[in-house]
């Protein structure tokens, strides 16, 4: 039996003074499967992404990563395995040129000058931004921002991946690019869920569908 | 309908929060200050406002009062020494009775402003509107009182992004955690005024200020209780007032 | 007759950035024409919204060549308050054009500014929520909204206004499948009204509402030929 990468066992969350907005999910995801989470607006799905990885913590119920609790690990635990997008891509980029966004976390872990050096420019070419290298991020048009940002989780290597929406703000041909990028990363064995809107990128890369609504998963679809 | 002082238009709200305030600057003397304070707790948690959680939140700052309270002692040594360290008077009574009304005197004003807080900012911008304050300077102020809030989300932003490219801020070295966090600022700070300023933006493009009148949708009413509240606290605190300088 | 909204040889280049982003961009749209603009990422589409709403030169100043005109008067003759009133424009990102506590005062803001009477702003609030589909948020923050939600606030914010000309900059980027089919319907209205409708597009499922689709790239437009 293959151990399931992130594990949520009646998991509860409700914002702060709100109704409840996940009630009582649980869901196990593989490292094995690239998982696609669809659903109306507002029926939990970027909340669910945030309990997954820690940003936000459940009321009631536990996340378990990697056979961990996760409410016992720190997020920048919790980061070192698990790569996460933001829905608005503007809400992760703070460093003040695209190249120092994506080298950031890499010097600080310690990683020597020319493996940053390799890493960073092999990133620019795949995300067609290596023209873009010392721009100031904040300024860059939104699907810049977020192909930078999909760059800068990619660059440190974790073993599962959750995107909010990464096709918002990407024309056709740059989906298609991120669409082959991710097919690439899943035959690394990296695991994935992804949560779209975008029927045409869910049917080429998922393995599974989780159809939410109103905080609860109402389809899962292998 | 929200009932007491809970309903309270945001213009009596005002009224009692300039006078707590008032009196939280006028006065010196501690037993009054720590009447105030217990007074202005009393009428928050009364108004609604969420002050024992906000408290709670901000914990660890707390520290910093007391901390406050020792400086101003240090700084203003008066009479009998309590505590000296080589000869230099680092506590003494008068210093530190000094100190303990400061800290009385912040803590009226944070208190006082949690009651502001339970109107939002579209109430208070109506209530400044129907007292004859300009309406675009209404706004600006409710504008620029924003922009303090979008710099905290920005700081939260960054922190937790940070800490999801898998960096643990409390594991690394503390010289280079100073050097990281100078390393934010700029782009927090920019991001912040990025983003403030492309409300302002959407703002005009809803044409706003097209025209020198603006119609208000919301129209706030006086109530009973609201006349009461800024009779009572205008009277009590000019009376207190009196009193204290007299006597 | 005058065109609603029409665009000059316009050239622009943002203040401090690499040459120009649009280079002589020249368009005229009638009423009751929905144009959809389709081009890569980074092509300047938002540059151009930019430019037809009058941001460009008001609020980003760079170097400016060209005119355009909003029913024949250019608009830098004009204060952006004022273009306002009859061109509306809802942007790319959510989070940065909510403004009000709640969803009601954010979309009565705009008819407030038009000094409309209290009984029509109620019935235009009324009205722009129930087109949007989000009636049942009118009490709420949106601070508390989902992204999708939030872009239909948007929306229903600068509805509320009833500008003769509408701008939608990607507007429909998080809205899911059911939203998206409300909007056009919306946009489809909006035609039969004799509205000038401007809408940049990610998304060729959603160009089947427009008359004509031009694509934007090396700074001109050009007739959209199914590629980018």
């Amino acid at each position: 039996m293959i151990e399931p990468y992130i594990e949520l066992d009646d998991v509860s969350f409700a914002y702060e003074r709100c109704a409840p907005v996940i009630g009582g999910l649980s869901l196990k995801l593989y490292k094995e499967q690239f998982t696609a989470i669809t659903g109306p607006n507002g029926s939990g799905k970027t909340t669910l992404g945030k309990i997954m990885t820690g940003i936000l913590r459940p009321q009631k119920g536990c996340v378990i990563i990697c056979g961990r609790d996760s409410a016992g690990m720190k997020l920048g635990e919790i980061g070192q395995r698990i790569g996460y997008l933001f829905q608005n891509p503007g809400l992760q980029i703070f460093a003040p040129s695209v190249q120092e966004e994506i080298s950031f976390a890499l010097g600080l872990k310690g990683c020597s000058k020319e493996e940053i050096d390799s890493r960073v420019s092999r990133s620019l070419r795949d995300f067609d931004l290596t023209n873009l290298s010392d721009a100031f991020p904040f300024k860059l048009s939104r699907g810049e921002k977020q192909r930078l940002a999909i760059a800068a989780v990619l660059v440190n290597k974790p073993d599962f991946l959750i995107l909010d929406e990464p096709t918002t703000g990407l024309d056709m041909e740059r989906r298609r690019a991120l669409s082959d990028i991710l097919l690439g990363l899943k035959e690394k064995g990296i695991g994935m869920a992804v949560i779209s809107h975008d029927r045409v990128f869910i049917d080429r890369l998922a393995d599974r569908t989780i159809k939410m609504h109103g905080g609860e998963i109402v389809e899962d679809r292998t | 309908m929200k009932t007491g002082l809970k309903g309270l238009d945001p213009r009596s709200k005002l009224v009692l929060v300039l006078c707590l305030s008032t009196l939280g600057v006028f006065i010196q003397d501690i037993g009054i200050l720590t009447a105030v304070l217990c007074v202005s707790i009393a009428l928050s948690t009364a108004s609604g406002s969420r002050l024992f959680v906000l408290i709670r939140k901000f914990r660890r700052i707390l520290w910093l009062f007391v901390a406050i309270a020792v400086i101003q002692s240090i700084f203003a040594p008066s009479g009998r020494v309590l505590v000296s360290l080589g000869g230099i008077k680092l506590i003494t009574a008068g210093g530190l009775y000094k100190g303990v009304a400061m800290v009385l005197r912040m803590s009226i004003v944070m208190v006082s402003a949690t009651i502001m807080a339970t109107s939002n900012s579209r109430e208070i911008v109506q209530g400044l509107v129907q007292w004859k304050v300009p309406y675009e300077i209404a706004f600006m102020v409710s504008v620029a009182i924003r922009f303090l809030p979008l710099l905290t989300d920005e700081i939260k932003n960054v922190v937790t992004a940070v800490q999801l490219r898998g960096i643990e801020l409390d594991r690394i070295p503390a010289r280079q955690r100073v050097k990281v966090y100078s390393y934010l600022i700029m782009p927090v700070v920019s991001g912040a005024v990025i983003k403030s300023r492309e409300l302002a933006t959407t703002m005009e493009t809803r044409a706003f200020r097209a025209y020198p009148k603006r119609t208000s949708y919301m129209v706030l009413t006086m109530q009973r209780i609201d006349y009461t509240v800024i009779i009572t606290s205008l009277i009590t605190s000019i009376l207190t007032l009196i009193l204290y300088i007299k006597c | 007759m005058t065109v609603p909204l029409e665009v000059r040889d316009i050239w622009y280049g943002y203040p401090g950035g690499k040459g120009d982003v649009l280079k002589g961009v020249n368009l005229a749209v009638e009423r009751g024409e929905v144009l959809a603009v389709v081009g890569l990422s980074g092509s300047g589409k938002s540059t151009l919204c930019y430019c037809l709403s009058g941001i460009v030169p008001h609020i980003y100043q760079g170097n400016l060549r060209g005119q355009t005109l909003i029913k024949g008067t250019p608009t830098t003759s004009m204060k952006i308050p004022e273009i306002a009133t009859r061109l509306g424009i809802v942007f790319q990102e959510p989070d940065n054009q909510l403004f009000s506590p709640t969803v009601e005062d954010e979309v009565a803001f705009g008819p407030e500014n038009l000094c409309l009477s209290r009984e029509e702003i109620g019935e235009r609030l009324e009205l722009a929520l129930k087109q949007v589909g989000m009636e049942g948020f009118r009490f709420g923050s949106p601070n508390q909204l989902s992204g999708g939600q939030k872009q239909l606030i948007a929306l229903a914010s600068v509805l509320s206004l009833d500008p003769e000309i509408l701008i939608f900059d990607e507007a429909m980027s998080q809205i899911d499948e059911q939203g998206k089919a409300g909007i056009k319907s919306v946009i489809v209205g909006l035609k039969e009204r004799d509205k000038t409708i401007v809408m940049i597009e990610h998304d060729f499922d959603n160009l089947d509402v427009a008359d004509r689709v031009l694509l934007l790239r090396d700074g001109v437009l050009q007739p959209f030929e199914g590629r980018l």
